[in-house]
């Protein structure tokens, strides 16, 4: 089942989740949960935040580990309605995939990236405040790459109204990979008083607080990264782009596949195609992998989106899969980023980098 | 139903959201002023648009143009004919919420527990200072649980600096103990807007309501009233709602026969209940300065009553002051046999904001 990625679900019982994939098991939304309240489930270790009345816990899969463990495990059993048991990934949730979901019966309410956008479109500009100016001027200036106002959205905290000026980003949905490119190819060289692209220092700042400088080179992180349009600022707004697929770009169809867990691999290869790489889950196709078969390097993370372009080498550690298509033959991929992976040692065993 | 708070912000399953304006109601719905409406449900100059909640929201407000407002309630009445009720004891219409029409209520009790139970570290300053503030207002003696937060400041959608603090206050004497103590306590965050300041504010922010004042009259009226100031520099408001046990009335208990428009003084000799709403001014010894030609006063039968739902005119005069106030006057029969009929003055019922009334209308102390 097809459900926009980058959507918002509030649930009857107050969670507020990110959805986190394009593709969805039947009656059921693979989500991340982003805000849950604090009466059933609650942990020091995780940031709290005061939003819709409700003392909620920021979900946060980088907390202390321990604090998260143990969160987590709470979580299931006070709210085991949205712990998804997969019966394609080849083991039950007790040992395997941690998956996250929310069945169609406990949404509260679904907040539409593309029909927020067009709501805030609407608005008469002297009506917006300065957070929602600034997102208006950057969309009309995306809007000069050609791109239509119905292939955008908006989302997070501006969908949902608790933004903080100077304070919080600027998220912005492209429906379509292609048309997702065509945007990044824009912005290499598109001009704009406001627009501004992150200095060495900003991106430094981040990979110093994911722990990246233990797993990749100081120099490539920069190179990878500083390449990237998809991330800036406009009015000195963070700004963050995001691809969702259309139904029709969906790589595999639920349950048309399934995994079979073969352990923790380090894998190199070179890329033979990153046009899905700008998507959640996002892969890479590689050619000449150091291990026989493995022809795809996939992530559950944006943080691994658009690293290495077609011909570069990249190198990945995470699960090694034996993919079997309900048609046609087995092909072996490198999972990094499935849930679980942050409760244990593969939280800083696993990466993807690119190593020319 | 009967008491549901006033203050109390409620989603309903049409997408617009309300503000209940009362703490008695008819039976089966929640009498409130609708504050964001769909774009679809109206449209028009002079309406101020919000984006909030995935939705372009228009503003509500009753201080539109009235050739403007009046299209807008013809316009929603058409729409949401539900949320209309026409009143068969007041003789007159209220803005409603069905209660199968309410999708979610946001208790203002509930998030404010639920906010100080955020560690300090994790809010941001507008929520630091909305903290600070609810720890001073409990140095008055009442206690956090009988506060309360609204509007944004629930929500979520504040944005520092610009969004007030709204705060409600649970139970009448809570609202008077709160409200005495902020004629004296002290606080490096706390400013009252002085003389000067008030007479600005009256020279730039020229209302209906205002225009029955002289300058000097406006502000010795708002000078005492401490239900707004600064905290921090965020402006905030404290609005006090009644327990259950508590209204003024009871719907149901009267009938209300509406006879015109009225202008009367009076002396006031029960102040209690007039820091909520509908609040009300018990007086005695009225005198009708003017009326309406049709209107036949009965002089055996006493005007005891001035009632307000308008937030101007809270806590406008204490016991002893003698008033002089312009409204739509009522003859009040009680249900009860053993009771005896009285008139009342009521001002700003929503059809006052359709009509002249809403420029007549005014309670003042002379």
């Amino acid at each position: 089942m097809h459900f926009y990625e980058s959507s918002i679900i509030t649930t009857k019982d107050g969670l507020h989740c990110q959805v986190y994939a394009n593709e969805h098991p039947t009656n059921s939304i693979l989500v991340k949960p982003k805000y849950i309240p604090t009466e059933k489930v609650e942990s020091s270790a995780m940031q709290y935040r005061f939003i819709s009345g409700k003392k909620m816990n920021r979900l946060n899969l980088w907390a202390d580990k321990s604090g998260l463990k143990s969160y987590i495990e709470h979580f299931k059993e006070k709210y085991p309605q949205y712990i998804f048991n997969s019966t394609v990934h080849g083991s039950n949730h007790e040992n395997g995939r941690l998956i996250f979901s929310v069945p169609i019966d406990y949404i509260e309410r679904v907040y539409f990236p593309r029909t927020g956008l067009k709501e805030l479109m609407s608005m008469p500009v002297e009506a917006l405040d300065d957070h929602l100016k600034t997102v208006h001027d950057f969309v009309q200036f995306l809007i000069n790459s050609g791109l239509n106002l119905h292939d955008l959205g908006i989302t997070y905290s501006t969908l949902m109204g608790h933004y903080a000026s100077k304070v919080s980003d600027i998220n912005i949905v492209v429906y379509g990979k292609e048309k997702f490119w065509a945007l990044m190819n824009y912005l290499e060289t598109a001009k704009h008083p406001s627009l501004r692209w992150k200095t060495q220092d900003e991106w430094l700042d981040f990979y110093k607080k994911r722990n990246r400088y233990s797993i990749c080179d100081k120099d490539l992180f920069i190179k990878s990264a500083s390449r990237k349009k998809s991330e800036g600022f406009f009015n000195e707004t963070l700004f963050v782009i995001f691809a969702a697929e259309r139904e029709e770009e969906v790589h595999a169809r639920w349950g048309s596949e399934k995994y079979v867990d073969k352990g923790l691999i380090t894998v190199q290869g070179t890329v033979a195609d990153d046009f899905h790489s700008v998507v959640r889950p996002g892969y890479y196709e590689i050619t000449d992998s150091s291990t026989p078969n493995v022809t795809q390097i996939t992530f559950h993370s944006r943080d691994y989106c658009m690293l290495a372009k077609k011909g570069e080498k990249m190198e990945a550690c995470g699960i090694l899969e034996e993919v079997i298509p309900a048609h046609g033959k087995s092909y072996h991929r490198v999972v990094v980023g499935y849930f679980d992976s942050y409760l244990n040692e593969r939280r800083e065993k696993e990466f993807i980098r690119l190593i020319t | 139903m009967a008491h549901f708070y006033e203050s109390t912000l409620i989603d309903t399953v049409d997408g617009f959201q309300c503000k209940s304006y009362a703490s008695e109601h008819p039976p089966g719905y929640v009498i409130v002023k609708p504050k964001y409406i769909p774009t679809d449900a109206i449209q028009g100059e002079g309406l101020k648009f919000r984006f909030l909640f995935e939705k372009c929201l228009i503003r509500f407000n009753q201080f539109a143009k009235k050739a403007e407002l009046q299209k807008y309630v013809e316009q929603f009445r058409k729409t949401f004919p539900d949320y209309i009720y026409d009143c068969p004891i007041h003789k007159n219409w209220f803005y409603v919420v069905p209660l199968n029409k309410i999708k979610t209520i946001h208790d203002p009790k509930h998030g404010l527990q639920e906010l100080l139970k955020v560690p300090i570290k994790d809010c941001d300053p507008y929520l630091v200072l909305v903290r600070e503030l609810v720890d001073f207002l409990t140095k008055s003696g009442v206690s956090s649980s009988n506060l309360g937060i609204t509007h944004s400041t629930l929500l979520g959608n504040y944005t520092f600096g610009k969004s007030d603090i709204d705060i409600v206050i649970y139970g009448k004497d809570n609202g008077w103990k709160i409200l005495n103590y902020l004629k004296t306590a002290s606080h490096e965050k706390l400013k009252w807007k002085t003389d000067a300041e008030w007479a600005t504010y009256y020279q730039e922010h020229k209302t209906s309501e205002s225009s029955h004042f002289t300058e000097q009259e406006y502000v010795k009226h708002m000078i005492r009233k401490k239900y707004e100031g600064t905290f921090g520099g965020t402006v905030f408001t404290l609005f006090t709602t009644e327990e259950p046990e508590e209204t003024w009335f009871k719907w149901g208990e009267e009938t209300y026969e509406p006879l015109g428009l009225a202008t009367i003084t009076a002396k006031v000799n029960d102040h209690s209940s007039s820091h909520v709403r509908p609040g009300f001014y018990g007086v005695e010894h009225a005198q009708y300065i003017e009326t309406e030609p049709n209107i036949k006063i009965n002089p055996i039968i006493p005007l005891k009553k001035v009632v307000t739902y308008s937030i101007p005119f809270v806590q406008q005069a204490l016991n002893g002051e003698t008033i002089k106030a312009c409204g739509l006057l009522e003859l009040v029969t009680p249900k009860n046999k053993q009771h005896e009929q009285y008139y009342r003055l009521v001002v700003g019922y929503f059809d006052a904001y359709l009509g002249e009334r809403r420029e007549k209308e005014f309670i003042k102390v002379v």
